[in-house]
């Protein structure tokens, strides 16, 4: 819709059909100005645009609310791009982290891609059909970002060199509510005042932008670069880092499977029973605990009343 | 319950659908005339066309308590610039960073947008799930779509939620039923499929029931007859041989029953196989055994229970596995080889249909079905189905490219009708990522009139 203008006619052919004519106009001037200009301004406009061949659209063309410029139609993944976003994560065996710096797409897109892939593989293996022709009129109506496998490159014995694709910026720093309002700190001329000094004036646990963005590491990477670190120390560098990121991932494994183990489970092949450990003693001196399981005697049970939530929260 | 002028023409009101005469309106939506307006009276006008759009379906007092001052939005920042300066080169000079010469940044600077955090106004709405489906392309309005999730086609993460106020988490996966996507995004049905609809529904309606089950009863009986017959070579020939009779009825009874014997059948030699003492079975084979008594035990147990098309297409499998379990590739291909000198006679013509399968021939066979598969699967999208309640082969509706957009904190595969919510909608410079057709204006007019304590 924001592609047209009030008379129907898409704004990017106008303009171009109004740069060429002011061109020819220019030429025309410069040639000396022997020929006089029988048509008027309109005829001239119309023959300019019936030449002019539609342009490439621009995000401009993207906004679907005329009053609104702020809001586009940004492109979405293609097949494709999914594809490869799940065959790197499955196959390859990378990080989610990895893949989202790779291919320029937010991590938790990255994870929702292979999750959707999952069920769509799970759809074929069953033989329901998908929605294809649904699927490709979206993909027809929608900008897109693509992915094309790198070629092989005989010559040089390697896969030709491609762009990354550019989906979205993947290391965006959320607005802190403490950061909004507005400080005048006086300090000394000669204090060398960082990112993380403001932090700790907005607030004391605020933490500095470098470690609030997802992508820490990128910054991280960036910085041995500049300190002329050799590509082995770095590598060094990030092969401990990864360990510690893996140490810290198997500890809460582990911790998760120890809350599952503390679950007795008896499984009578029709339904599986879980008992659960309860202290009789968690209702309390007065029997009203709230952490306390079943009915408590003459306590007021809020769950009907009003203000209180009464549909699910999470599923 | 949508109210008699929804699309008005006469005062432009912007609706949360898909309809031409909202598309109209769009075009002519114009920002409202303040001169000589109260700033209560502005307020008003801003909430009121703006609510005709967003959450149109909640109650006002409902949104009301939804609405929150706290605007979302990021900053993305540059991985390579927080390596660089450690950002006291913003805080040098007198506190606002160097002073630049006249006229020095001019070319280069770029100009900083503004976060747009008027649009944040009603991000809230877009939480709820029915805007959710909307928003991902699975319905045509909003009303559509909070329909689809009271009437239970919307699952959130696997599960049923007929909620349509449910608030999504950041992760949380939500599907819909396909056949409503497509009825909700195709093009209606033209009178002659209309009407071959209709037709086919009257006949369905016109069967005589008794007359049709005593049919049904004898062709199942004569086909498991048929099975009987050769069931005495290979009991598991009987699961596959035994066709479903083309009925109208619902309920295959005479074949759920001829089902439910050929397993206990496959069941029985099973255990028979696993509990000989005089030939030793290995531990592997045993496994196998166990692993297809336990599912064709369950497939015994739900005879009755299942629709007939699960059982179709459960029937292949169970007897793959059978095969797989009690025979071992020699015994199997023995048997083939009987079988075709049984056939045949003794001469065995290689280029004959009936010549054992070599590894080549085979290959060939299942290239050709997977072309096959292919081509009947393309021929089921072009198929024309009176039945269905939108126009077959599927298209998509009128003016719905002019509508079409996924906003960003949604991840959607539109194959599957499913799409994940990744985070809350926020405003980032110069970009916002609640879809709201009014300018920052109204928004913050609106903002302001909700902000208030009444």
């Amino acid at each position: 819709m924001g592609a047209y203008n009030k008379q129907g006619q898409l704004i990017r052919v106008v303009q171009a059909a109004r740069e060429k004519a002011a061109d020819s106009r220019k030429k025309e001037e410069q040639g000396g100005g022997r020929q006089q200009q029988f048509a008027s301004n309109d005829n001239d406009n119309l023959d300019a645009k019936k030449d002019v061949e539609i342009p490439p659209e621009t995000a401009r063309d993207h906004a679907p609310f005329p009053m609104n410029r702020t809001f586009i139609s940004q492109p979405v993944l293609t097949s494709a791009l999914q594809h490869h976003i799940w065959r790197q994560i499955i196959h390859e065996g990378k990080s989610v982290r990895e893949v989202s710096a790779e291919v320029n797409v937010e991590m938790s897109r990255v994870a929702a891609v292979v999750r959707l892939l999952e069920i769509e593989h799970e759809w074929k293996r069953i033989g329901k059909p998908l929605a294809q022709r649904y699927h490709d009129a979206v993909q027809g109506m929608l900008p897109k970002t693509d992915w094309a496998a790198p070629e092989w490159d005989a010559e040089h014995g390697e896969f030709a060199k491609r762009e990354k694709p550019n989906h979205e910026s993947i290391n965006d720093l959320p607005v802190h509510a403490a950061t909004g309002q507005q400080i005048f700190l006086p300090t000394s001329e000669s204090r060398h005042f960082t990112r993380a000094d403001a932090a700790k004036v907005f607030d004391k646990r605020l933490l500095p932008a470098d470690d609030r963005v997802p992508h820490p590491e990128l910054t991280v990477m960036h910085k041995e670069v500049l300190e002329g670190l050799s590509e082995e120390e770095r590598r060094e560098r990030a092969e401990a880092r990864n360990a510690v990121a893996e140490r810290k991932r198997a500890a809460a494994l582990a911790l998760q499977a120890a809350k599952e183990a503390a679950i007795k489970k008896v499984d009578t092949g029709r339904w599986e029973y879980r008992f659960t450990e309860i202290k009789v003693d968690d209702a309390g001196k007065d029997g009203r605990g709230l952490g306390a399981t079943g009915w408590r005697y003459g306590a007021p049970l809020m769950d009907r009343s009003r203000g209180q939530h009464k549909i699910p929260r999470a599923v | 319950m949508a109210r008699k002028r929804f699309h008005q023409l006469k005062k432009v009101k912007f609706r949360a659908t898909w309809n031409k005469y909202n598309l109209y309106n769009l075009s002519r939506l114009q920002m409202p005339r303040t001169g000589g307006l109260t700033f209560f009276q502005q307020k008003w006008k801003a909430k009121s066309i703006s609510r005709a759009y967003h959450g149109e379906q909640i109650r006002e007092k409902q949104w009301q308590r939804m609405f929150t001052p706290r605007l979302n939005a990021v900053v993305p920042m540059d991985h390579k610039y927080l390596a660089e300066f450690d950002g006291s080169e913003l805080a040098a000079g007198r506190g606002s960073g160097l002073e630049q010469p006249l006229g020095a940044e001019k070319g280069q600077a770029k100009k900083k947008k503004p976060i747009p955090y008027m649009h944040q106004t009603y991000a809230p709405i877009e939480r709820r799930l029915d805007m959710a489906v909307w928003r991902a392309l699975f319905a045509s309005s909003a009303r559509q779509a909070r329909q689809f999730v009271v009437h239970g086609k919307v699952k959130v993460n696997g599960k049923k939620m007929i909620y349509p106020g449910y608030l999504l988490n950041p992760g949380d996966l939500f599907q819909v039923e396909p056949e409503s996507v497509l009825f909700a995004t195709g093009a209606p049905k033209d009178i002659t499929q209309k009407r071959a609809g209709k037709k086919i529904q009257a006949r369905r309606r016109g069967v005589n029931v008794s007359m049709e089950k005593l049919r049904t009863q004898a062709a199942e009986r004569r086909a498991a007859q048929q099975a009987e017959r050769a069931a005495k070579k290979d009991p598991s020939e009987a699961l596959i041989r035994t066709r479903r009779t083309n009925t109208m009825l619902q309920d295959n009874l005479e074949y759920r029953i001829t089902r439910q014997r050929d397993i206990a059948i496959m069941i029985e030699a099973a255990e028979k196989k696993m509990n000989q003492k005089r030939t030793a079975v290995s531990v592997k084979v045993k496994q196998k055994i166990r692993a297809f008594l336990k599912h064709a035990k369950k497939a015994q147990a739900e005879a009755f229970r299942k629709p007939i098309q699960d059982m179709e297409k459960e029937r292949y499998d169970l007897v793959e596995e059978y095969r797989l379990a009690l025979k071992s590739p020699k015994e199997e291909d023995k048997i083939l080889k009987l079988q075709e000198r049984d056939e045949n006679g003794t001469g065995l013509d290689p280029n004959s249909k009936d010549a054992p399968i070599s590894k080549y021939r085979k290959r060939l066979s299942e290239a050709r079905l997977a072309g096959i598969e292919r081509a009947l699967a393309q021929k089921e999208q072009e198929v024309v189905d009176p039945t269905k309640p939108y126009a077959t082969p599927w298209r998509p509706r009128d003016y719905m490219s002019a509508f079409a957009f996924i906003p960003r904190y949604l991840e959607v595969n539109s194959k599957i009708c499913a799409a994940v919510y990744l985070r809350h909608p926020v405003a980032r410079p110069g970009l916002t990522e609640v879809p709201t057709p009014f300018p920052a204006d109204i928004q913050q007019l609106a903002f302001t009139w909700y902000l208030r304590r009444r």
